[in-house]
């Protein structure tokens, strides 16, 4: 079996426009959630945790041509992936020219929202007149995957994931799947999506937004605070990283992918199921595959979206997998919002961060435990035991359940 | 409120797309969720939306609609008491 | 390596749907704009179960029921799902209302229908099937992504949790406005290419033969050559491992520039290999690589190839070659390339 290992991380989020910015809000407890800043939208009454940047901030440190169309999605994904590649010492200089016999890097993205922006902001000129109709073609959530790969003109292949909020994660199952089948010497995966009118008056209609600050797993919870990010990781087999370890000595293996689990929870479009089958079956999967025990679980980065419906079902389910031994439980969705399809890589990440640096991220705005659970969640940094193994739970409308297990090495 | 009856059936019909089901079809007391006509959550918050359309009510949590939308009777006698429109 | 088999595949299209009457009969069409040909859904569902279902949902359940029917799988270990662009209707009434009427009163209904993996969802609550689960949607490759997640995972003998039958799923509605807007792109930019259409294909693998066994999967590639040059794809495509085919599918659609690369292409690295159709007869869309694979597979099922998939002006004679191995060739905009391999 081959190995699957991380070496390469890139980040933007609520919490800071790259790996470190985003470790150190963590360490300070400090929310990316605030007011609305940047998105245009009548629905000011909402907490947003936004990427701190204007459009026009980003291509500019970009350095793209501002007559080029552009996507807020596909900027924010260029920007997370350059710091990925560099991080992996897969600069863009560097491998504009790969040799394709010993390196074939696969790009996977998840989208939900794609070209949306634009298009929410140009509907009715692209219904009455033809002056935005270059933003007609990067509508679709493949363009927005092409237009953050064609950035570096790196890879050999490019697919896109869309399963809404579960989107990242199942990205990096297809990375570790590409890696296993040799289809791929290096991936790249993890997920983008910007903040739209479209998807927040969408969670709007459903009436799962809470007004004020956002507080997952907590008794008084009444939903989701929205926010926008894009993360991606370098995934590569052991074999790869050990021969371009030869070339870059800094080069650094951050963790490894030790099981991944992808479900259905098969019951509604929008509700988790009470006992929370399908993130039991997902997170049972992963810990199967990554030939683990419960017992060896040191922390579960969970869904935790805020809403009544989805912790209570996500508690179950850990309730069901892990009796009386359940290990430290945290949401950071009170830190940077739901990421939506960006959300399982972007997680992932701060997941990542504190198997690295051994602490536990706390649950934001914690107060009063769920009377149905037998847990409350984290709410102090410090670990019981050293972190070793580490899962993180992502979950889509529709019961696209998903839980990766990362380890230590 | 027999006026108002009708209406709601017919609005309910029509927004929730129940194909080929008449407003006699419906038994105003009868449950509106599970047993009876067998709505779902998304269906009541449809409800939610159409009671701001067509009656001006605005329902701010969707737990209030568990009482409200007990039966298209219980239904018609809220909007009656509290239609802005 | 398990061997791959796909063991029943139905489709709703622009030919009459779930038979196979475009083989003897097909249905030509002058317009630019042609939308499936619906079965009597009365037929299969009661009103209840489809009430909130738009046309796309409508034709995914029903085709998917149709082929695990067909095939006696009940519980797939995969339900993958390949879109272009999802549910385009309900992102439509959605985006409507939202930019003319402002951000009050919008139905949750058409935004929970509105998210790709509504498709693929669906089929899983209707099926009560709790197996792995994904969507792809990655344009005029969606379908493509799909079946490669698929081929891969059912290649894998060592997983732990083995994945021997896939539900493969490829579905795009187009909506008279979308149509419209996609007249003012490349895409369907062009007078007299081939009308766009809709597709809703699904197909049952299996690491099984069966009796009904349609055909194998022999091969699925892709490649992306966003920057690259030619002489780049030829270097790659001559390293897969793809033995000379008896035909290739090949995605042309009378738009020059489009249909160019594949001829020059096909040329350069399967000379003398004769060419098929099918977006003749049944358009153009995201996922209509899916019918592709469709054909072939039904071609290879019946030893024959009938006339109406020829290219017009190519030269063979369609009873000189033997039908046992078909390669499914798309290229989308010339960076995405990919390759599906059939064999009898």
């Amino acid at each position: 079996m081959k190995e699957i290992l991380i070496s390469g991380m890139g980040i933007v989020s609520a919490l800071g426009n790259n790996i470190k910015e985003n470790l150190q809000s963590l360490l300070a407890n400090r929310s990316g959630i605030g007011p609305l800043h940047y998105l245009q939208t009548s629905h000011t009454e909402f907490p947003v945790g936004e990427v701190k940047m204007t459009n026009e901030e980003m291509i500019s440190l970009l350095n793209i041509s501002e007559d080029e169309p552009t996507i807020r999605t596909a900027l924010m994904g260029m920007l997370a992936l350059r710091e990925a590649l560099q991080n992996a010492n897969l600069s863009k200089s560097e491998t504009r020219n790969p040799k394709p016999e010993t390196q074939r890097i696969a790009f996977i993205s998840g989208t939900t929202v794609g070209g949306m922006d634009k298009s929410e902001q140009f509907y009715l000129d692209f219904l009455e007149n033809d002056t935005r109709n270059a933003y007609i073609s990067t509508h679709d959530c493949g363009i927005c995957t092409e237009m953050i790969a064609n950035y570096f003109g790196v890879f050999s292949q490019v697919d896109t994931i869309s399963t809404a909020c579960s989107s990242a994660a199942n990205a990096i199952i297809l990375g570790a799947e590409l890696l296993k089948s040799g289809r791929a010497d290096i991936v790249v995966a993890g997920g983008s999506e910007c903040l739209t009118k479209f998807h927040l008056n969408g969670f709007n209609a459903l009436m799962i937004l809470d007004r004020k600050p956002c507080r997952p797993f907590d008794a008084t919870r009444a939903g989701i605070n929205l926010g926008e990010g894009a993360a991606y990781v370098v995934m590569e087999t052991a074999e790869s990283f050990n021969k371009r370890q030869q070339e870059h000595p800094t080069l650094k293996a951050m963790c490894k992918l030790s099981g991944y689990g992808n479900t259905c929870d098969a019951f509604h479009q929008t509700a988790s199921a009470p006992d929370g089958e399908g993130a039991y079956l997902a997170m049972k999967k992963a810990i199967e595959e990554a030939r683990l025990s419960p017992e060896q679980i040191d922390y579960i980065n969970a869904h935790g979206t805020g809403t009544e419906n989805n912790d209570l079902s996500e508690g179950t389910a850990i309730m069901r997998l892990f009796g009386d031994k359940i290990p430290p439980v945290s949401s950071t969705k009170s830190f940077t919002g739901h990421t939506t399809s960006a959300a399982g890589c972007v997680e992932a990440i701060l997941s990542i961060l504190a198997l690295q640096n051994n602490f536990l991220p706390i649950n934001l705005n914690f107060s009063e435990k769920i009377p149905e659970l037998t847990f409350a969640p984290v709410v102090s940094q410090q670990p019981t035991k050293p972190l070793q193994h580490i899962m993180k739970n992502s979950f889509g409308f529709g019961g696209n359940d998903t839980c990766l297990i990362f380890s230590k090495i | 409120m027999e006026e108002l009856i009708l209406k709601l059936k017919e609005e309910i019909i029509e927004i929730l797309n129940l194909e080929g089901m008449k407003p006699e079809d419906i038994d105003a007391d009868a449950p509106l969720f599970g047993e009876g006509l067998g709505l779902d959550s998304i269906d009541a918050l449809e409800l939610i939306v159409l009671m701001e359309k067509s009656y001006g009510i605005k329902l701010k949590d969707p737990n209030q609609g568990k009482e409200i939308f007990k039966s298209i009777k219980v239904m018609a006698e809220y909007i009656a008491e509290n239609r802005t429109k | 390596m398990n061997n791959i088999y796909i063991n029943s595949i139905k489709q709703i299209s622009a030919q009459q749907p779930l038979v196979e009457d475009w083989f003897e009969q097909p249905i030509f069409y002058s317009e630019p704009y042609i939308r499936a040909i619906e079965p009597d859904y009365k037929q299969f569902f009661t009103p209840n179960e489809v009430r909130r279902f738009g046309k796309i949902l409508k034709r995914a359940l029903l085709v998917a029921r149709q082929v695990m029917a067909e095939s006696g799988v009940a519980l797939p270990d995969a339900i993958i799902t390949g879109t272009g662009l999802g549910c385009i209707e309900s992102t439509e009434i959605f985006l409507d209302k939202l930019v003319r009427d402002g951000e009050e009163l919008l139905n949750p209904t058409h935004f929970m229908q509105s998210t790709h993996n509504t498709i693929g969802s669906l089929i899983a609550i209707d099926t009560k099937c709790h197996s792995y689960n994904s969507t792809y949607a990655h344009n005029g490759i969606s379908f493509e992504c799909a079946l490669q997640d698929a081929f891969m995972q059912m290649k894998r003998e060592d997983a732990i949790n083995r994945v021997s039958t896939a539900l493969v799923g490829a579905h795009d509605e187009m909506t008279p406005t979308y149509f419209n807007l996609l007249k003012k792109t490349p895409y369907f930019g062009k007078l007299n290419q081939a009308f766009a259409g809709e597709t809703a294909v699904a197909m049952m693998l299996s690491t099984e033969k069966a009796e009904k066994t349609i055909c194998k999967i022999e091969a699925v590639e892709k490649m992306y050559f966003g920057h690259e040059t030619i002489d780049k794809f030829q270097s790659q495509i001559s390293n897969l491992k793809i033995s000379n085919p008896d035909y290739i599918m090949v995605g042309t659609n009378d738009k020059p520039e489009t249909d160019n690369i594949y001829l020059e292409n096909c040329a350069k690295l399967f000379p003398n290999i004769p060419l098929l159709q099918y977006k003749n007869i049944f358009g153009e869309s995201y996922t209509a690589p899916a019918l592709g694979v469709y054909v072939a597979a039904i071609c290879l099922q019946r030893g024959v190839i009938p006339e109406h998939l020829k290219i017009s002006g190519s030269e063979f004679q369609i009873s000189d070659n033997s039908v046992n191995k078909i390669l499914c060739y798309n290229h989308f905009d010339n960076k995405n390339h990919t390759f599906i391999l059939l064999s009898r």
